[in-house]
């Protein structure tokens, strides 16, 4: 079979690109303890072999060098043709073990890939693979404990591997955007919500998402994940393409409103606050009730449910305290609200 | 997992037992500890104790270790001695002790660095070809022990599943080993060797050479009676070998003073070296390089006459003595460089008569109290002789024909006498003839005086040098010649000099393993910058054939060089059209099976589907109705998700994608095979009806 120009040209494009690749790659190497000692030794040696012109010193010498120069040559193998997928999960509460799984494809032909280890920029802790054969694909997952709550960029995956000596570590990172979520801690112990009905007066009683409980008909809207799979409007739904569900009007003034003021110093006593609120969340969500989040701007719309609570606990994991912050808008009156401010921690 | 560790730590046992090898190439058995550590490592390779077994073991072997690290200590303050030998016992009994340690012990970087220790110390000394395979085993080794063994902690660590040890895997470790054998290789030879060094090499164990200090017993050459075949010189000639390399005359120390039972030098001796203008009477000068094995005598051997000798490595000349002998002062010289003339002048040159000075006459014509018999016989064997030359020639061809050679010592002082051996014993080793010749001259008024040194030697064809070994050392007579010089005369009975004729080891892979060592010695431990230089002439001086037309049209050497570089060029081209073939084959497995696919069906008659988008592609397909159409879409079908899908295909798709190429292979060979039947099919009645055709004619 013959080769049209085209792929010639693409293939000598290729191999300038290989080319290109070896003299500038993206590669870090680290020393390990073992090859600092390995390393020094090797430079006594040299230095020893000048001194005493002991031919055999120079033989050990060219091994120890090319020690070295093996180490980084495999290592470079190792670490090349491999396809990287990472699974993150939705959010997790601090304190608790956040799993991300890593999924790697080992595209060479004929090299393995081995002591393969996936790490993330300012985690501790990384994911091992012992060994993946040539074509195939193994799975391996890191287990972080984070101690604050917020959203953490994983920009890339760094790939590294001390194979096969120990002797370095040699590190390259896969460009691979993702974020981790770590929501706030819904452990703290507080009161049970008691609302005042706005329109009323009256000691609110939180309305529970019960059946049927669903107000008047207010339009169409994407479906989220823990909508009422009832109210998914099918025609609509195959006509576009996606899911689409039937959105209700509910009485505000039978809503939990979690209302968090975030004109504070972000410190020990802002996260106290971010605490409080999503405890408030997690009460209500063991409730039953219909409940929602104000915090700054930010705005979550009343649900029910774990899905709501992920989505409240979501929002209060990006919530960013600032003294200058603009002041809580509350959502409705009052005393629809239970109010979570500083003064109030 | 416990297997790896086994695996694991009975590698890093046979890197200690590679370790034992190469100190033993060097040493010997000098250290006392080398057995026995030897034998704890075999244990330690079948048998691991326990945990609890290995725990109780430490009490025995701390004491032990404290013990001889007092000792290593007590030699180098106490005694100001040679601290190797102490410090390598330490080491020994240390690498025993780890080697006997339970696999649950983690001791592997100790093991390392031990068995290291052990090969670091071995190159203090200057180790046979011995070490050279000790070396290559223990980078074998030590590659597969460092990957196994890192792997297995790195699989600890993180709890994953090991890495099995698979024949493939321990292949690409030998491969990988290979790699860092040859790397070495490289440093080796391209390291610039720009100094000698200040501390220098020394060798603390020289071999004892009898016959070449101050004085020699007669009677009593020492381990020259006994055979002993090791080799003292290994000379390679760089201009072409003389003819009968086996008899040449490796000239050591000349003696001057005889007191009746041992010969010595006399210390008012005066300057006796021929002039340098004297060798106009011998043949061209023989250049010769000399690898000698270290000895304490410190005598540098060359042909008769010595001319110059050079060390390279000092880049200096050696001076001969008063007796005109080449001995090194300064340390252990092992390779060297000599000039000699040796042809010696014909016959009739020496009968000319000529006048000149005498050497020191009194010493060369000194004799001890001796018998008047002796002097008798003297005159007897000079008359009828007016030359020097004849009568010298008389008393050598007397001994030729009436004496026998043995190695039989004398019994008795009385018989070890020169006297006793002239007129009653009449037989006896080459000291014997030649002081008995010395004797004799001197008694005619000729000045002369006993040489030892080293007759003959082994052609070595594997290394293209001359071997000369101890069973070859031997006694002779240098005459003077007024003049000419000092000329050789050999008294010993033809075919039986020295110790010679005997060969204790005459194993035949004698001269190929020889030959290595040679080899060793010359590009290992002599390795330096001339050779270098030389080196690196060499590599110039093909680019030079290179580059000049007339060379390589004109010299053999130049056409090998010209055709070596093509070879070189051709190979080079190859390995590029390799990795220009492998750029292009940088695609995604799946690209790679959709790729197969489209060009298989090209060549199946489907025209220009190399060149088509996988959806255009499958168009085509189906228009043409292609066989295995179902096949090509699932494959094109994995295609698309793996290229476009984030979740990919998995190794289950491209399993799919591999099995879906083959059945749609084997549909479109199947209707292939089919349509070629169809057609002899459709063939068939022709055929018959032609044959039909040929009956009919036949019957009408």
């Amino acid at each position: 079979m013959r080769s049209s120009p085209r792929s010639e040209r693409r293939r000598l494009r290729d191999a300038v690109a290989a080319f290109r690749g070896v003299l500038s790659p993206r590669r870090r190497i680290r020393f390990t303890q073992g090859g600092a000692i390995f390393t020094v030794g090797t430079l006594a040696i040299g230095l020893a072999g000048i001194n005493t012109g002991n031919n055999l010193l120079y033989l050990l010498l060219g091994a120890m060098l090319a020690f070295i120069g093996v180490s980084g040559w495999l290592s470079e193998r190792v670490l090349r043709g491999l396809e990287v997928r990472r699974r993150t999960p939705a959010g997790t509460s601090v304190g608790r073990p956040v799993r991300i799984a890593y999924e790697v494809f080992n595209r060479k032909r004929r090299v393995p890939t081995l002591a393969l280890q996936l790490s993330e920029r300012g985690l501790p802790e990384s994911a091992f693979i012992s060994s993946i054969r040539a074509g195939a694909t193994e799975s391996a997952r890191s287990e972080n404990v984070f101690r604050r709550r917020g959203v953490y960029p994983l920009p890339a995956v760094t790939l590294s591997t001390t194979f096969p000596f120990g002797l370095f570590r040699k590190e390259r990172d896969v460009e691979l955007a993702d974020e981790l979520v770590i929501w706030p801690s819904t452990e703290r112990t507080v009161a049970e919500p008691t609302l005042e009905d706005a329109g009323t007066g009256d000691s609110l009683t939180v309305h529970r998402a019960a059946t049927g409980a669903r107000g008047e008909y207010r339009g169409l809207r994407e479906y989220r994940g823990g909508d009422d799979s009832r109210d998914i409007h099918w025609r609509s739904t195959a006509r576009l393409g996606h899911p689409v569900v039937r959105e209700y009007e509910r009485d505000d003034g039978r809503t939990l409103w979690i209302c968090l003021d975030t004109r504070n110093r972000p410190g020990d006593h802002s996260e106290l606050l971010v605490d409080k609120a999503a405890a408030l969340s997690a009460l209500a969500s063991r409730r039953g009730y219909i409940f929602g989040l104000a915090a700054g701007t930010t705005r979550v719309s009343p649900g029910s449910g774990p899905i709501q609570l992920e989505r409240v606990l979501d929002a209060l994991a990006r919530v960013d305290f600032r003294p200058d912050n603009p002041p809580l808008s509350l959502p409705g009156a009052p005393g629809i609200c239970t109010l979570v401010r500083p003064e109030t921690a | 997992m416990s297997r790896l560790l086994l695996a694991h730590r009975r590698l890093a046992i046979l890197m200690g037992v590679a370790a034992i090898l190469a100190f033993i190439g060097g040493a010997g058995l000098e250290t006392p500890a080398v057995l026995p550590a030897a034998a704890l490592l075999a244990v330690a390779f079948f048998w691991q104790p326990s945990p609890e077994l290995s725990q109780r073991m430490e009490t025995f072997w701390l004491p032990l270790v404290l013990v001889l690290v007092i000792r290593a200590l007590f030699h180098v303050f106490q005694m100001e001695g040679d601290v190797v030998v102490p410090v390598v016992d330490l080491l020994m009994l240390l690498l025993a002790a780890e080697s006997l340690r339970s696999l649950d012990a983690n001791n592997d970087v100790r093991l390392y660095t031990i068995s290291f220790a052990l090969l670091l110390a071995s190159t203090i000394y200057r180790p046979s070809i011995l070490f050279g395979f000790a070396f290559v085993a223990f980078l074998l080794l030590a590659t597969l022990a460092l990957m196994i063994g890192h792997l297995r902690v790195l699989s600890e660590r993180h709890r994953a599943k090991p890495v099995h040890l698979t024949r493939g895997f321990v292949t690409a470790a030998t491969g990988v080993s290979t790699v860092i054998l040859v790397m070495s290789v490289l440093v080796f030879v391209a390291f610039p060797r720009v100094s000698q060094g200040w501390a220098g090499v020394e060798n603390p164990t020289p071999m004892s050479m009898a016959g070449f200090s101050d004085q020699v017993a007669l009677g009593s050459h020492g381990a020259r009676i006994r055979p002993n075949p090791r080799i003292v010189l290994r000379v390679t000639f760089p201009d072409g070998p003389p003819e009968e390399p086996g008899r040449l005359y490796w000239r050591g120390r000349a003696f001057d003073h005889f007191d009746g039972m041992r010969w010595s030098r006399s210390d008012d001796l005066a300057p006796s070296a021929m002039p340098s203008d004297w060798y106009e009477h011998w043949g061209g000068l023989v250049r010769q390089r000399i690898l000698s094995a270290a000895s304490d005598s410190g005598v540098l051997f060359g042909l008769h006459p010595v001319g110059l000798i050079s060390i390279p490595s000092r880049r200096a000349n050696v001076l001969p003595d008063v007796a005109g002998d080449f001995t090194d002062g300064g340390r252990e010289v092992v390779s060297y460089e000599a000039w000699s003339a040796t042809v010696p002048p014909p016959p009739d040159v020496l009968r000319r008569p000529r006048r000149g000075r005498v050497p020191s006459p009194l010493h060369h014509l000194q004799l001890p109290e001796l018998p008047d018999r002796i002097r008798t016989l003297a005159d007897s064997l000079a008359a009828g002789h007016d030359t020097q030359y004849d009568r010298a020639r008389a008393v050598e061809r007397w001994f030729h024909e009436e004496f026998t050679y043995t190695l039989q010592l004398p019994r008795t002082p009385r018989e070890a006498t020169v006297d006793h051996f002239l007129f009653e014993r009449r037989a006896g080793h080459c000291e014997y003839f030649s002081t008995g010749m010395v004797v004799l001259l001197r008694a005619m008024g000729i000045p002369s005086r006993e040489v030892n040194g080293f007759l003959g030697g082994e052609w070595n064809d594997f290394g293209e040098y001359l071997a000369v070994s101890q069973n070859q050392a031997h006694a002779w007579v240098e005459v003077w010649f007024p003049q000419i010089g000092w000329v050789i005369f050999d008294p010993t009975p033809p075919g039986t000099a020295g110790a010679a004729g005997t060969t204790a080891w005459s194993w035949p892979g004698r001269h190929f393993l020889d030959g290595l060592q040679y080899r060793w010695d010359r590009w290992v431990l002599e390795y330096g910058f001339e050779e270098q230089s030389d080196l690196l002439d060499r590599t110039s001086g093909i680019f030079d054939a290179l580059g000049d037309p007339s060379a390589t049209g004109t010299s053999l050497g130049g056409r090998i060089r010209a055709r070596f570089w093509i070879a070189g060029l051709v190979l080079a081209g190859l390995l590029g059209a390799w990795l220009f073939r492998r750029a292009g084959r940088r695609h995604s497995p799946e690209s790679r099976v959709f790729l197969r696919l489209r060009a298989f069906y090209e060549r199946a008659g489907i025209a220009g589907a190399a060149a088509l988008s996988p959806l255009d592609f499958l168009d085509r397909l189906r228009r043409d109705r292609a066989p295995g159409l179902s096949h090509a879409e699932r494959v094109v079908d994995l295609y698309l998700r793996a290229r476009f899908s984030p979740r990919g295909i998995g190794d289950a798709g491209r399993r799919e994608m591999s099995s879906s190429l083959k059945a749609a292979r084997r549909a479109v060979r199947h209707a292939a095979r089919g349509a070629a039947r169809e057609t002899i099919r459709g063939a068939g009645p022709e055929r018959e009806s032609t044959i039909g055709a040929v009956q009919g004619t036949a019957g009408r």
